[in-house]
C-alpha cells in the first residue's frame, strides 16, 4: 500500500439556477483522479489554470468536499471529516501566494504557533522556543518572532508559510505552487530549502505547479491534468523524454528553450506538435473534450489513449 | 544598418521619499532599432518597470533626468499634450496584469475603440467597429463580434492579455513596450502570445522592448539583452553572446538559479542576501558587491562603469574578472578530499 493513495477522486461543484436556486448542473472540477505516492518522494501535479490540480490538492487535505472516491493516507481512510481528524496533524499545506496566505494583523509567532496551539498543549515559554527553532530551521532570525508579515520579503514570507506547515512535523506536505509568486533567485532559495527539509524530516511532497522547469527539478513522478482528468502519468524521465499524449507533448514543447541558438528548431518543432495536436485532437479527446481512461504503456507510465473500437 | 528608433541617454528617474530623492533608474542608456527586440531582464525591484514607465511618461511625480530620444525628438520633458499624441499612437505599451489594465465596466470593443478614437477623431463609428474586429482577429480571438460586446471578467486570462495587446497595437505603434506580458499566463498560452508578438514585430517593423524575468522568454524572443540590477544596467549584449558567455556576476548567478530543463542539477544556486531597497542602495561602488562578499573589495571599481569587452558587449564594474562561484569550488574541494 502506498503512503498516499487516491482512488477515483471526484470533486463536483453544483451550479445553481432557476428561480428556486435548484442545482441544474455540476462543474466537474476533478473527475476521477487516481494517484499513489511513496514515502519520501515528490509527486508533481501539473496542469494549466482551471485543470483541477489545486482542487485535487485541497480535496486531499480536506479544504474541498469530496464528492466521491477514496483517499487513503498511511493506511487510514481520510475521505470524510470524521476519520480525518486522526491524521490532520500529519498533512499540511504550503499555499501559493505568500502575500495573502499570512494574516497581516498577526505577528510571526502567532502565525507559526497556530498549529501548535491547536494540537499541542505547550506553555508560553515552550511555544516560543519551538517557534524560534522553526524559524531558525527555515533560515529566518529567531528575533523576528514579534514582526508582522509586511516586514518580510516575498521569499521570507514563503518561508514563514513553510515554518507553519512543518510546525507539527507532518509526514505529507501539499505544496500548491509554492514558488510561482517569487523571483528566480528567491525561487531557488525556497526550492533548495524544500529539498533540504525533505531529507531532514523525511517528508513526502505533493507538488502542484505549472512551471515545468521547476516540476522537473523537484519531482520523481508526474501527473498531467486536463479538465479535471489525468491525461498522462509517469516518472519525470518518461514525461519529459517520451511524452505519449498529444496534450503532454504540446505542454512540453511550449517550455521556452534556454538556448537562443536553438530558436529556429524549437519554432519548427512547436509548429509540428501544434499541427499534430490540431489534427488528432478528436482522437485523443471525447465529444465533450475530455480525456479517455488511462492505459498502461509501461509499469509506471499511464496514458489516456483513445479507446479502440 | 537598421534605423535607430529609441535612444535613452543617461536616464535617471528619482522618487522623492521624505526630503530626499532616490534613483530607481540610475544612469541607464540604451537604444532600440526598428524590427528589433531588446529584452530587459532583472528581478522585482531592479527598476525595469520604472524604466518602462519613464519612457512612456507614466510617472506622475518622479524627477526624470537625461534624454529619451524617440525618432530624434526628446520626449523626456515634453508637455503632456504632445506626449499624449505619441502615446498609444507611435508608442504602445502592453501591461503586465491584464485584469487591472482593463476597465471592468467597459465593453471590450469600446476599450479598444477608445484607443483608436483618441488618435483619429474622424473615424466613423462603423469603421471603428470594423477596425476593432480586425484587431481582435489579428490577435487570435475567436468570435470577435461576440467578444466585442463582452466585459473583461467574461474572458480568460489569455484572452484578456490578447485584448490588452490589441489595444496596444491599435494604432500600429513603431515602438512597443511589453512589461512582463506573459508572466500571468500558462505556458501554452505564453508561447502563443510570444508568437503573436514576433508576428507583430515582422508585420509592422516595430521596435520592441520586452521586460521580463524569465530567461527562457529572453532566449526565445530577444535580439539584444540588457540585464538590470538595482537601477543600473550591469550587462548588455546580443542574445547569443550573453547566453554563451555571461560575464557579470549577477548575470551568471541568475543563470545558475534557474532550474534548467535540459540538464538535471541537484542544487540551484542561491544569490545571497536580498535586492536592497531604494533607500538602502549604496550610492557609490559596485551595487552587487554586498551579495558576493567573498570577492575581494579591491576587485570592484570605485565608480563602476560599463566596459566594452567585445563589440556590443558591455559589462559594469571590473569584478567580473575575479568572480567565481563559491559553492562549486567548495564542492570540488570536498570531492577532492573524499
Amino acid at each position: 500500500m502506498a503512503f498516499l493513495e487516491v482512488e477515483d477522486l471526484k470533486v463536483h461543484f453544483p451550479i445553481k439556477g432557476g428561480i428556486f436556486g435548484r442545482t441544474v448542473d455540476y462543474v466537474r472540477a476533478v473527475d476521477g483522479v487516481s494517484l499513489s505516492l511513496e514515502k519520501g518522494k515528490t509527486y508533481g501535479l501539473v496542469g494549466e489554470s482551471g485543470s483541477g490540480k489545486t482542487t485535487t490538492g485541497r480535496a486531499i487535505i480536506g479544504l474541498n468536499k469530496i464528492t466521491s472516491g477514496k483517499v487513503t493516507f498511511d493506511g487510514n481512510d481520510i475521505s470524510n471529516l470524521k476519520s480525518r481528524s486522526e491524521v490532520r496533524k500529519d498533512v499540511q499545506m504550503i499555499f501559493q501566494d505568500p502575500y495573502s496566505s499570512l494574516n497581516p494583523k498577526k505577528r510571526v509567532i502567532d502565525i507559526v504557533a497556530e498549529p501548535l496551539r491547536n494540537f499541542e498543549k505547550l506553555s508560553k515559554k515552550e511555544e516560543k522556543i519551538r517557534v524560534q527553532e522553526l524559524l531558525e530551521l527555515v533560515g529566518l532570525s529567531p528575533e523576528s518572532i514579534l514582526k508582522y508579515p509586511h516586514e518580510f520579503s516575498g521569499g521570507q514570507r514563503q518561508r514563514i508559510g513553510i515554518a507553519r506547515a512543518i510546525a507539527l512535523k507532518p509526514k505529507l506536505i501539499i505544496a500548491d505552487e509554492p514558488v510561482s509568486a517569487l523571483d528566480v533567485s528567491v525561487q531557488a532559495q525556497v526550492l533548495n530549502f524544500m529539498q533540504d527539509i525533505q531529507q531532514e524530516l523525511d517528508l513526502t511532497y505533493l507538488f502542484i505547479g505549472h512551471d515545468l522547469g521547476v516540476i522537473k527539478h523537484m519531482c520523481d513522478k508526474i501527473g498531467i491534468m486536463y479538465k479535471g482528468r489525468y491525461v498522462e502519468e509517469g516518472t519525470t524521465e518518461e514525461i519529459f523524454n517520451n511524452p505519449q499524449h498529444i496534450y503532454t507533448k504540446r505542454l512540453v514543447a511550449a517550455i521556452p528553450d534556454i538556448d537562443p541558438k536553438r530558436r529556429q528548431e524549437q519554432t519548427q518543432f512547436r509548429q509540428e506538435v501544434k499541427t499534430e495536436y490540431e489534427q488528432s485532437y478528436n482522437d485523443y479527446f471525447d465529444d465533450e473534450g475530455l480525456a479517455y481512461k488511462l492505459q498502461p504503456v509501461t509499469d509506471t507510465h499511464l496514458v489516456a489513449l483513445p479507446e479502440k473500437g | 544598418m537598421s534605423e535607430k528608433l529609441l535612444e535613452v541617454k543617461n536616464l535617471k528617474t528619482s522618487f522623492r521619499i521624505k526630503d530626499d530623492y532616490y534613483a530607481a533608474v540610475d544612469d541607464v542608456s540604451l537604444s532600440v532599432n526598428k524590427n528589433e527586440v531588446l529584452a530587459i531582464v532583472g528581478e522585482s525591484g531592479c527598476g525595469k518597470s520604472a524604466l518602462a514607465f519613464s519612457i512612456m511618461g507614466l510617472h506622475n511625480r518622479a524627477k526624470i533626468e537625461g534624454n529619451i530620444m524617440f525618432k530624434n525628438q526628446d520626449i523626456a520633458n515634453i508637455s503632456p499634450a504632445k506626449l499624449n499624441k505619441l502615446r498609444g499612437n507611435n508608442m504602445g505599451m502592453i501591461f503586465q496584469d491584464p485584469l487591472t489594465a482593463l476597465n471592468p465596466l467597459m465593453e471590450i470593443g469600446d476599450q479598444i475603440g477608445e484607443a483608436l478614437l483618441l488618435h483619429n477623431k474622424d473615424l466613423s463609428k462603423e469603421k471603428r467597429k470594423d477596425k476593432v474586429i480586425q484587431l481582435l482577429t489579428k490577435v487570435g480571438i475567436p468570435r470577435p463580434e461576440h467578444v466585442y460586446e463582452q466585459f473583461p471578467h467574461e474572458l480568460s486570462g489569455g484572452m484578456r492579455q490578447r485584448v490588452v495587446i490589441a489595444t496596444a497595437i491599435a494604432n500600429e505603434p513603431e515602438l512597443l513596450i511589453a512589461d512582463e506580458p506573459t508572466t500571468a499566463l500558462d505556458v501554452t498560452i505564453q508561447s502563443q502570445i510570444l508568437d503573436l508578438i514576433k508576428e507583430l514585430k515582422d508585420d509592422m517593423d516595430a521596435g520592441i522592448i520586452m521586460i521580463t524575468h524569465d530567461l527562457g522568454v529572453v532566449a526565445e524572443m530577444a535580439d539584444r539583452v540588457a540585464v538590470m540590477y538595482a537601477g543600473q544596467i550591469v550587462e548588455v549584449s546580443d542574445v547569443y553572446t550573453l547566453f554563451e558567455s555571461p560575464l557579470h556576476p549577477y548575470t551568471r548567478s541568475l543563470f545558475n538559479s534557474v532550474p534548467n530543463t535540459a540538464e538535471a542539477q541537484s542544487k540551484l544556486h542561491v544569490i545571497q542576501g536580498i535586492v536592497p531597497s531604494l533607500q538602502k542602495l549604496p550610492r557609490e561602488g559596485c551595487r552587487f558587491s554586498a551579495r558576493i562578499p567573498w570577492v575581494e573589495e579591491s576587485a570592484h571599481e570605485e565608480h563602476p562603469e560599463l566596459h566594452e569587452v567585445s563589440p556590443g558587449h558591455f559589462v559594469r564594474c571590473t569584478c567580473y574578472k575575479h568572480f567565481n562561484f563559491p559553492d562549486s569550488s567548495k564542492e570540488e574541494q570536498q570531492h577532492g578530499i573524499s
